[in-house]
């Protein structure tokens, strides 16, 4: 035996050790791809006006100052805006009258005079849905804090949740970059409101293979825990 | 054991076997979110945690039945058992995630199981708004587990007797231990954050539902924010993070939560007992709100000077909250991660890199380098000038405050030196990593860096679900890395090199 290198015991245990995790994770990855999808065709929102401008410009504070001019003397009034662009450049749309499109998340939160809502307007509001049924993957929820005048409120059927696209809807409304009734948070003061898709709820596909899979597991597990208490009492 | 025998399968063995048991608890982790599940209806998620859960239990069911020994740990075991039960139990906890669907792939799905445990923060899921209640509230089970010490819960409730497991306190960068013995010091743990979830998610779910939530969405919402800003983790129920409230009050609670998640267990131990003149005399306290108070100066100057607010309210629930969610290393956030490169200036920004790369105290569920290595290191600093500029024959003492008075020593002097620069090494290299990568500049790696290696978790967004693999594979090292303080990682890179060559240090 090669004094400078691990017994076969030892080395048989690491080997198996990394071979155990490499076929489960594997296995999982394997599960996770013949995963049951659903078609998100007709998830697509329709009527959604375009965007007033497809750039996303950045600017920096203190930095750069052309940008912000620049978006502040051609942005249409009542344009279009996403809340990407906003993030990018907050400076720029502060006080700005906009249109923006997005599903509302999460609840509303009644205030005084109003609510707060979430307002998402990514690919999971617009294009493809809630990913419960599909696995379109389009990066983090983005959207906007919004603040719906009461009457604007009723109009909100039902927010999104797991497994359900809120409400769709069209504001418009006064960006505001340090909104002091909300202690300095970017908002979107909406004044008018239109809905353009109504809640849709979706009914994700069981995965079969992976209940199976999970009962074969579970009933192992058990076999094995009842094995390790009868050697244990050995 | 020796100091040179080759490491052989009876080590292997008894490391197998105490990995084992934190697999197990991890495994009954999974069974709440799949009782959850089950009662919501989520049958795909609760498919995927009981395969989670059944894989963890078969691990440990074979390690007890093939490995149990009465073997006593070694530093050496204990080193090892601890930064693989990091590494291996984010590797299991990532199973369900993979299988939820949320992630791009295993890569991913495994930052984010690292990210929660380790209690960073960060996150890479797709269309978070739209989770199962089970698979977030797993997400949310995994930081507060995580925040007090995955091993040494898990093994406190699982082994025969504290002494075995004593070794793994420290390895599992706990420095001070809070009662004599480590069974009694898990359970004190416990009981503080037992304590503490009652007040304050009572609390929080009064202002939940005083804003304007439901009584079951404002329990869920509690839940989930109590375990997230104890354990200083961050995650959240919603993308938005803290801005979803626009409640002062919440934000309120939730900073003192995060700040008696930064306090160490000994001082919670301190109040615990009515002393509360140690928490102010204790030179951890002191530094961090030293460090504090001038990152909070520096923060103030530079978004007033940028101009980015005008008033004080949002000085104090933009920047304040920001400092604190830094300082805490909890990384809530209540701006837009974006807000941070582009509407904050140059000056705040740095501040909180500042805040975040010191982090909370030693012993606590904090990350960071830790105020306590900063004061030492200070002190130390000062003992050398003082040294120099007194006379040869001058015997130069230096003391500080630490649960008693104590001398600085040389080696405690070095120990906190070697650690600080480790950590300062770790930010470096991942801010050099997102250079690499080419669409980024050093303000964005080295926030974004600093973050991750410090376990915080406020992004100003680098890390996404798009982000680069490689980078994605640093940030997930340097999140182990800074959780385990590096001693253990290293401890376990010594083991598998002493391994190739056929020996380990005992």
């Amino acid at each position: 035996m090669n004094p400078s290198r691990p017994s076969a015991p030892t080395r048989w245990i690491l080997l198996g050790t990394i071979g155990a995790i490499v076929l489960t994770i594997l296995g999982a990855v394997w599960l996770e791809a013949v995963h049951p999808q659903l078609d998100t065709d007709g998830n697509r929102v329709e009527g959604v006006p375009p965007l007033a401008t497809t750039d996303v410009p950045s600017c920096r504070r203190t930095v750069d100052s052309e940008p912000i001019s620049r978006i502040r003397e051609t942005f249409p009034r009542g344009g279009r805006v996403g809340s990407v662009q906003i993030y990018a450049c907050p400076a720029a749309y502060d006080g700005l009258t906009v249109s923006y499109v997005g599903e509302v998340v999460g609840e509303l939160l009644p205030r005084d005079g109003g609510a707060w809502a979430q307002v998402n307007d990514d690919d999971y509001a617009l294009v493809t849905g809630p990913v419960v049924g599909h696995r379109e993957h389009a990066g983090f929820n983005t959207g906007l804090s919004v603040w719906l005048d009461a009457p604007l409120v009723e109009d909100i059927t039902a927010p999104g949740r797991p497994a359900l696209r809120g409400d769709v809807v069209l504001l418009r409304g006064t960006i505001l970059r340090a909104d002091p009734d909300d202690g300095g948070g970017i908002t979107l003061r909406a004044t008018e409101l239109e809905t353009l898709a109504p809640p849709l709820e979706i009914d994700p596909p069981l995965h079969v293979l992976q209940v199976v899979v999970a009962g074969v597991l579970s009933v192992l597990a058990l076999a094995a825990t009842l094995w390790a208490g009868r050697v244990r009492r050995r | 054991m020796t100091a040179a025998l080759r490491p052989d399968a009876s080590d292997l063995g008894l490391i197998g076997y105490y990995l084992g048991k934190v697999l197990l608890g991890l495994g009954v982790l999974q069974l709440i979110p799949l009782a959850v599940a089950l009662a919501f209806g989520e049958w795909n998620s609760a498919s995927s945690f009981a395969i989670g859960a059944s894989i963890a239990v078969l691990i440990w069911a074979l390690s007890d039945a093939l490995l149990a020994t009465r073997r006593s740990l070694t530093w050496a075991h204990g080193m090892v058992i601890v930064a693989l039960s990091w590494l291996f139990g984010a590797i299991v906890t990532s199973i369900p995630m993979l299988l939820s669907g949320r992630f791009s792939g295993p890569l991913p799905a495994l930052f984010e199981s690292m990210s929660a445990l380790t209690t960073t923060g960060m996150s890479v899921i797709h269309d978070l708004d739209h989770t199962p209640i089970s698979e977030d509230l797993f997400r949310h089970l995994l930081q507060i587990s995580g925040g007090l010490g995955i091993v040494i819960v898990v093994l406190s409730v699982f082994s025969a007797g504290g002494a075995r497991v004593s070794t793994l306190y420290v390895s599992e960068a706990r420095d001070e231990r809070v009662l004599p013995n480590i069974i009694r010091t898990a359970r004190f743990i416990f009981q503080v954050a037992s304590t503490l979830f009652v007040v304050f998610t009572s609390a929080l779910f009064v202002a939940l539902l005083s804003g304007g939530f439901t009584p079951g969405r404002a329990l869920y919402h509690a839940v989930n924010l109590f375990f997230a800003s104890f354990a200083t983790g961050g995650f959240s129920v919603m993308q938005a993070s803290m801005i979803y409230y626009h409640s002062p009050w919440v934000e309120l609670l939730v900073a003192f939560v995060m700040l008696a998640g930064t306090f160490s267990f000994g001082l919670h131990l301190s109040l615990w007992r009515g002393s509360a003149t140690e928490v102010f005399r204790h030179l951890e306290t002191r530094t961090l709100a030293l460090t504090s108070l001038v990152f909070f100066a520096l923060m103030t100057f530079g978004l007033l000077r940028a101009g980015s607010y005008d008033s004080l309210e949002p000085l104090l629930r933009k920047g304040l909250f920001t400092l604190a969610s830094a300082v805490s290393s909890t990384g809530h956030q209540v701006n837009v991660g974006d807000t941070y490169l582009y509407d904050w200036g140059v000056l705040a920004p740095a501040a909180i890199v500042g805040a975040m790369a010191i982090g909370g105290m030693a012993s606590s569920t904090a990350g960071g380098i830790k105020a306590m290595r900063i004061g030492i290191a200070f002190k130390a600093m000062t003992h050398e000038i003082r040294r120099i500029l007194l006379p040869e024959s001058a015997m130069v003492i230096t003391t500080y405050h630490a649960g008693k008075p104590q001398v600085l020593r040389d080696q405690t002097a070095r120990a906190a030196t070697t650690v600080l620069l480790l950590f300062i090494a770790s930010f470096l290299v991942g801010a050099v990593v997102g250079l690499v990568y080419g669409d980024l500049d050093i303000t964005q790696t080295l926030f974004e860096s600093v973050s991750v290696g410090a376990n915080i978790g406020i992004s100003i967004g680098v890390v996404s679900p798009e982000m680069p693999s490689g980078l994605m594979a640093v940030y997930i090292v340097q999140m182990w890395l800074g959780r385990l303080e590096f001693v253990a990682v290293f401890a376990l890179l010594g083991y598998v090199a002493a391994l190739a060559r056929g020996r380990a240090g005992a």
